[in-house]
């Protein structure tokens, strides 16, 4: 069975929430400082089986040191968090092909 | 023709009559209209049409962004009165690729410019119709009723 985010997000206490009930451009700009990769995809693109919510580009965070992920997550009646989780290179590499390049 | 109305967080006043006011307008000009909307929005759309006068196809919002893909819907139409709600809309024009409408409203002029400058900064061609109201339908009503004639 493939990863899906919400499901991780109710069921495992093993993430961290940087910002919550936030405005998407200041959850962007949390990941941008906290991630030592990013990389930048579209609105509706999936990221770990959800996709993902928000306004072009979105980053998408590393720290690879700690093997986590850092990634906007939108409810519409909470706003904008930041999630930081756990996640293998393979994800990685499935995210990495979706990176449009465009930082602006 | 199918239309799709995205609905945002319930907590504003107006949100409730003009979702039915814009489903029933846009089946009347020939839309298949499906309203897409969380639990608690989706509830007080419901409740207020006890007899289904109107029809009202009422989905869940998250379950039909897991679903949708290009061309599923020829007409979008979203209300756009939080900073999620600009987010929810950005991402659905932008899997759709198809005709948009943005209706923006807050009880703050600020509030509104910003979720306008976030349709507009994500590229979208979305027609947008923004106003400041909360509680009061009108103002979005006719604004709504003007945008929409170019759709016709």
């Amino acid at each position: 069975m493939s990863f899906c985010l919400d499901t991780y997000l109710q069921q495992s206490d093993n993430y961290e929430i940087h910002a919550s009930k936030a405005g998407f451009k200041d959850c962007a700009m949390i990941i941008r400082f906290k991630a030592d990769d990013l990389v930048y995809i579209k609105p509706g693109d999936e990221v770990l089986g959800v996709r993902v919510i928000g306004i072009p580009p979105i980053p998408i965070g590393f720290d690879h040191e700690k093997g986590t992920v850092f990634l906007p997550y939108t409810k519409p009646c909470h706003g904008t968090s930041v999630v930081e989780l756990p996640i293998d290179e393979e994800e990685v590499e499935k995210i990495r092909k979706l990176d449009t390049g465009n930082k602006k | 023709m199918k239309a799709l109305v995205l609905l945002g967080c319930p907590e504003t006043p107006s949100q409730t009559p003009m979702a039915v006011y814009v489903s029933s307008k846009l089946t009347k000009m020939g839309y298949d209209t499906t309203i897409a909307a969380n639990p608690a929005a989706k509830k007080l759309v419901k409740v207020s049409d006890p007899e289904d006068f109107y029809h009202l196809n009422l989905v869940d919002l998250e379950r039909l962004l897991g679903e949708i893909n290009p061309g599923d819907f020829d007409l979008l139409v979203g209300f756009v009165h939080k900073d999620a709600a600009a987010s929810f809309f950005v991402t659905f024009d932008q899997i759709l690729q198809t005709k948009s409408l943005a209706l923006v409203f807050s009880r703050d002029a600020d509030e509104v410019a910003e979720f306008v400058s976030m349709i507009e900064e994500s590229g979208s061609e979305a027609k947008i119709a923004a106003v400041r109201a909360f509680h009061n339908p009108s103002p979005i009503k006719v604004k709504f009723d003007k945008a929409i004639k170019e759709f016709e």
